[in-house]
């Protein structure tokens, strides 16, 4: 019976039981036709083939109980020996549960992170209907595109949109950052998302004048209010406007995006509130919010985007940004609209991390195939001892396949049992995992509970390991003739010369593995050192980072004033004791903050579109002597560098190079954009070296700095280096009081440049030390595994070994003799480890950083060292190979 | 109840089941016990009782094929098959059988 027959057997007894009745009713009527035929009436026919066939319900079950209850008895009886067995030997249960755990462990704790990023749909009413409204494959709208969908579309029966932000709690002072979400008055009923206490927010808080209101996430009610009924009607500060709690939203619900948990919900229309001015709203060129819509019943996601694109004539003639290049212009009216699903969600850390995860589950899939061999090994080694066991039995008349069955039982139950214990190695590494991927300003917030396809996954990964170790033993055990075996309990001199070809094989597997990993770990490591200790083109330490905004109570102030409260901020900074020098800045490198421009220059034209594309930044006077970056050509600013006077800009030698090649910079103008136009020409002054902008991995990018005491509409938020002469925190309470005296309601949020640099670096860092430390697990396993087969080898070579001492073998011979052996297992699995990991590395070049996937120095370092640990400990066995006293050796038999 | 004389033997049933079934090919359960008694000229009549648990076990047990098919009389019925494994079975039904026999008989001569 096959396997399908009887599972169906036990699933559903109802089949089984209409099978068996068919087919006893069959026997039943073939019996009254033949009585019929012998002359029985059809009544006393039927009576007499029912008493013929005796009581046809026991019949029925006594059939039955042999489909169903034979299996399962077999398989109880099964379990019941192998726990037996397990408890007989609890240090090989103790080392196989443990090394399978951590291996099982490790693969759910990346399958778990894989399931919560990219697998798990969202929390709400059938998120299979969700779709998101694309524009040319961007996921971004402006606030009037949202409303011309939204009031023209008529293929969803709901549609929302949001857009992610943050909100300073704190109200002056240090910042309190929390994450938030502008969400449209529909939001919360389109998904089907519930308050447990108040209400959401509705169609009517979204309205033009709209009133300050805001919904508050679960753990934010708890953490900020301690869960008390009374917080509805309280108001809470947000970048320092009162706004009033409505409601408390269901805990179940963190927002549309994977990986953050929106704390607050406001509505669209309250970015009045906080700007002052309805500019945010009606402005056609900032691009923040998703749309989404629910899809009706029989509208499929083919028919809503062509509905959708119908909407676009109207939609560019009442959102069209203004002031666009015309060939940008072209580009917007003859945009393509349509739909995707995001039933799982928006996520930023799926583009940034599915590669790593792919990376990683590979590498723990790799770990659990060496513990697996591992495990196979002592399963090999037990088995020899349990031959004489499992000769008798064959001998007896057991069929091979039943003692296979029984073999695998076993090598399953140890399965389930080290993915019982890996399940909490898994939650406890899955966390700890996401707390290596999260930033400080930047916390990574993912649903990690166990739920069904993590149990399903680790049960599945546990049953393919049962198989895959416990199968070469168990097929190896019942293969030995049983005469052979049972005679075997008298050890034969040469013994264990073949017997043992399957686990070393084994060992070569795991030797050519854990080569794998140990060039992984050595490239990504490598990788990492060189990212953290390159050059930047700044001097990180000692370098306190400041961002301060001090647009509360400075609302109506005039460009001027603005301007002058900036450079005696500086000022003011630069007199605390304790700092050496300080500059203020648009952007800090390396901060995730970008902006960059079309330039235009003196006898410069870009070969293609955006050729011309060069990163900015604003910035004071000191500003590269507080960094640290060499001036190499011309002048810092300085304070002949007014509004009034000539307008002036530093360049990288980047740009320098690109721009004017073999020509010097200084003099030279350049011209930026704006819109369709570019401004007025920007003299050169000076040239500076190449810095790091944007990420510590980008070859030098051409950088134009231009002048902040120039600037005509200076902001009320700025960023502030401090070289410090001490520690860099020391000097933090000199610097806010230094504020307040000019800025008391000023928002203060402190890093340091060090820190920055450090975060920019966190993916490769966390791979790194994975890949560190599954690389050291892979050679421990390995050379356990080493340890343990040549172990086993010598001593099952006892004999043989004593008759050559006792033959006048040196020690060094015989230790020659145990080497050698150990030389062609670790010779071969290092050769076919090279070619495994030559067509394999290729898989990590993304995260690589100043060495190729193949770097033959890292694989010789590898294999040198992988070599040199399983040399060393083979030692052990060989040493005491040499050491046997052959008088004790021999007389054992 | 008093043990009816052409009862079979236990653990011979099997036997005559699988060389049933390999001389006749497909056969239904039915079919079975109608051959037996048939051949043995009705010295032989298979249980019910013990035929199908039987049938079932050796299903189980891969000797035999089980599947549903429809008898000329356009009855559903189900129709076992012997499987190699079967084969090799039946040869050593065969043989212990005959050992049994030859057992029996030496011990009913010579006691």
């Amino acid at each position: 019976m096959s396997w399908f027959a009887r599972i169906r057997n036990v699933v559903l007894p109802n089949r089984l039981s209409d099978d068996l009745d068919r087919e006893l009713s069959f026997h039943i009527a073939e019996r009254i036709d033949d009585l019929v035929a012998h002359g029985m009436t059809p009544d006393a026919a039927r009576r007499e083939a029912r008493r013929q066939f005796g009581n046809y319900a026991l019949q029925k079950e006594s059939t039955r109980d042999r489909d169903v209850f034979r299996w399962l008895e077999t398989l109880l009886a099964d379990l019941r020996y192998a726990l037996r067995t397990l408890r007989a030997a609890p240090a090989f249960a103790i080392v196989a549960i443990l090394s399978l755990a951590l291996g099982i462990g490790a693969n759910a704790a990346i399958f778990s992170l894989i399931n919560a990023v990219m697998l798990k749909s969202l929390p709400v009413r059938q998120p299979e209907e969700l779709m998101v409204v694309l524009r040319d494959s961007s996921k971004t709208a402006t606030n009037p595109i949202w409303e011309y969908v939204r009031d023209h579309q008529d293929v969803f029966s709901g549609t929302l949109a949001y857009g992610q932000t943050q909100f300073n709690l704190a109200n002056g002072g240090q910042v309190r950052n929390v994450d938030a979400n502008w969400v449209s008055g529909a939001y919360f009923s389109t998904l089907g998302v519930r308050a447990i206490l108040g209400r959401t927010l509705l169609p009517a808080d979204d309205t033009r004048g709209c009133p300050a209101v805001a919904a508050i996430s679960s753990s934010f009610w708890q953490t900020e209010y301690g869960g008390s009924g009374a917080v509805i009607g309280r108001t809470v500060s947000l970048d320092g406007h009162p706004f009033q709690i409505v409601g408390v939203i269901d805990p179940a619900f963190f927002g549309l995006d994977v990986g953050s948990h929106a704390q607050i919900y406001t509505p669209l229309c309250a970015k009045t509130i906080m700007n002052g001015n309805d500019k945010w709203i009606d402005a056609r060129s900032t691009w923040y919010l998703h749309i989404v819509g629910r899809r009706k019943a029989g509208v499929t996601p083919a028919q809503a985007s062509a509905r959708l694109q119908l909407l676009m004539p109207g939609l560019v003639e009442a959102t069209l940004p203004p002031k666009w290049p015309a060939d940008a212009v072209a580009r917007y009216q003859k945009a393509h609209m349509e739909v995707a699903s995001v039933a799982t969600g928006f996520s930023d850390l799926r583009t940034t991390f599915r590669k790593a995860l792919f990376v990683l589950m590979t590498v723990v899939g790799i770990v659990l195939l060496i513990a697996c061999a591992n495990v196979a090994n002592l399963l090999l080694a037990r088995a020899t001892k349990r031959q004489h066991e499992i000769a008798v039995r064959l001998a007896l008349g057991a069929r091979p396949a039943r003692l296979i069955r029984q073999l695998l039982t076993e090598s399953v139950l140890l399965a389930f049992m080290g993915a019982a214990v890996g399940i909490f190695f898994a939650i406890w590494g899955s966390r700890l995992l996401v707390r290596l991927m999260s930033t400080s300003g930047n916390a990574v917030a993912l649903d990690l509970s166990l739920d069904l396809p993590v149990l399903a996954f680790t049960a599945a990964v546990a049953m393919a390991t049962g198989i895959l170790f416990g199968l070469a033993p168990a097929w190896r055990a019942c293969r030995v003739a049983p005469h052979n075996a049972m005679k075997s309990q008298a050890r034969g001199v040469a013994d264990g010369h073949s017997r043992f070809s399957m686990g070393k094989a084994l060992v070569v597997v795991q030797i050519a593995l854990s080569l794998l990993l140990v060039v992984g770990a050595v490239l990504l490591l490598g990788s990492w050192r060189r990212l953290a200790t390159v050059n930047p083109g700044f001097r990180s330490d000692h370098v306190l980072l400041l961002a301060a905004d001090w647009r509360s109570g400075n609302e109506s102030a005039s460009p001027e004033q603005r301007s002058s409260l900036r450079r005696q901020m500086l000022e003011r900074l630069r007199a605390v004791p304790g700092v050496r020098m300080a500059s203020a800045s648009e952007l800090t490198p390396i901060s995730g903050s970008g902006w960059n421009n079309d330039i235009k220059a003196d006898g410069y034209t870009p070969a293609v579109r955006d050729d011309g594309l060069v990163w900015m930044n604003e910035v004071s006077d000191g500003y590269f002597s507080t960094m640290g970056t060499a001036l190499v050509a011309g002048r810092d600013f300085n304070a002949t560098d007014v509004p009034g006077a000539a307008r002036v800009a530093i360049v990288n030698e980047a740009l320098a190079q690109k721009v004017f090649g073999a020509h010097s910079a200084i003099g030279k103008h350049i011209q930026v954009a704006n819109g369709n136009d570019f401004d007025p020409p920007i003299e050169i002054v000076g040239v500076v070296g190449n810095a790091k902008y944007e990420s510590m991995r980008e070859t030098p990018q051409p950088i134009a700095y231009i002048s902040m005491a120039q600037d005509d509409d200076p902001g009320l938020s700025v960023n502030f280096e401090i070289r410090t002469v001490g520690p860099t925190t020391a000097i933090i309470p000199g610097i806010k009081a230094a504020v307040a005296q000019i800025a008391p309601r000023a928002s203060l949020d402190f890093t340091t440049l060090d820190r920055q640099v450090a975060e920019s670096l966190r993916l490769p860092r966390t791979l790194a030390t994975l890949a560190g430390f599954f690389g050291v697990l892979a050679l421990l396993l390995a050379t356990i595994g080493l340890y343990g087969i040549m172990s086993y080898t010598v001593a099952r070579r006892r004999n043989e070994i004593g008759v050559r001492i006792a033959l006048g073998a040196t020690q060094g011979r015989v230790i020659h003799m145990v080497m050698s052996e150990v030389g062609r297992i670790v010779g071969v699995g290092v050769i076919i480890g090279t070619l495994l990991t030559l067509s394999v590395t290729r898989l990590v070049s993304a995260f690589l950083y100043g060495v190729k996937p193949s770097d033959p120095a890292t694989i010789v370092l590898s294999a040198a060292t992988l070599a040199i640990v399983a040399i060393v400990a083979a030692m052990l066995p060989a040493w005491r190979a040499a050491r046997l006293d052959p008088v004790t050796a021999l007389r054992e038999n | 109840m008093p043990k009816n004389k052409n009862d079979i033997l236990q653990g011979t049933l099997a036997l005559l089941v699988l060389k049933a079934i390999a001389a006749q090919g497909r056969m239904h359960g039915y079919a079975i016990t109608a051959h037996i008694q048939r051949v043995s000229a009705d010295l032989l009549r298979v249980e019910e009782g013990s035929l199908y648990p039987a049938l079932h076990r050796m299903a189980q047990d891969g000797w035999l094929r089980a599947e549903w098919g429809v008898t000329e009389k356009n009855r559903q019925a189900r129709f076992y098959s012997i499987t190699a494994a079967g084969r090799r079975q039946l040869e050593l039904e065969e043989e212990s059988w005959a050992r049994l026999r030859d057992g029996v008989q030496r011990v009913l001569r010579y006691a």
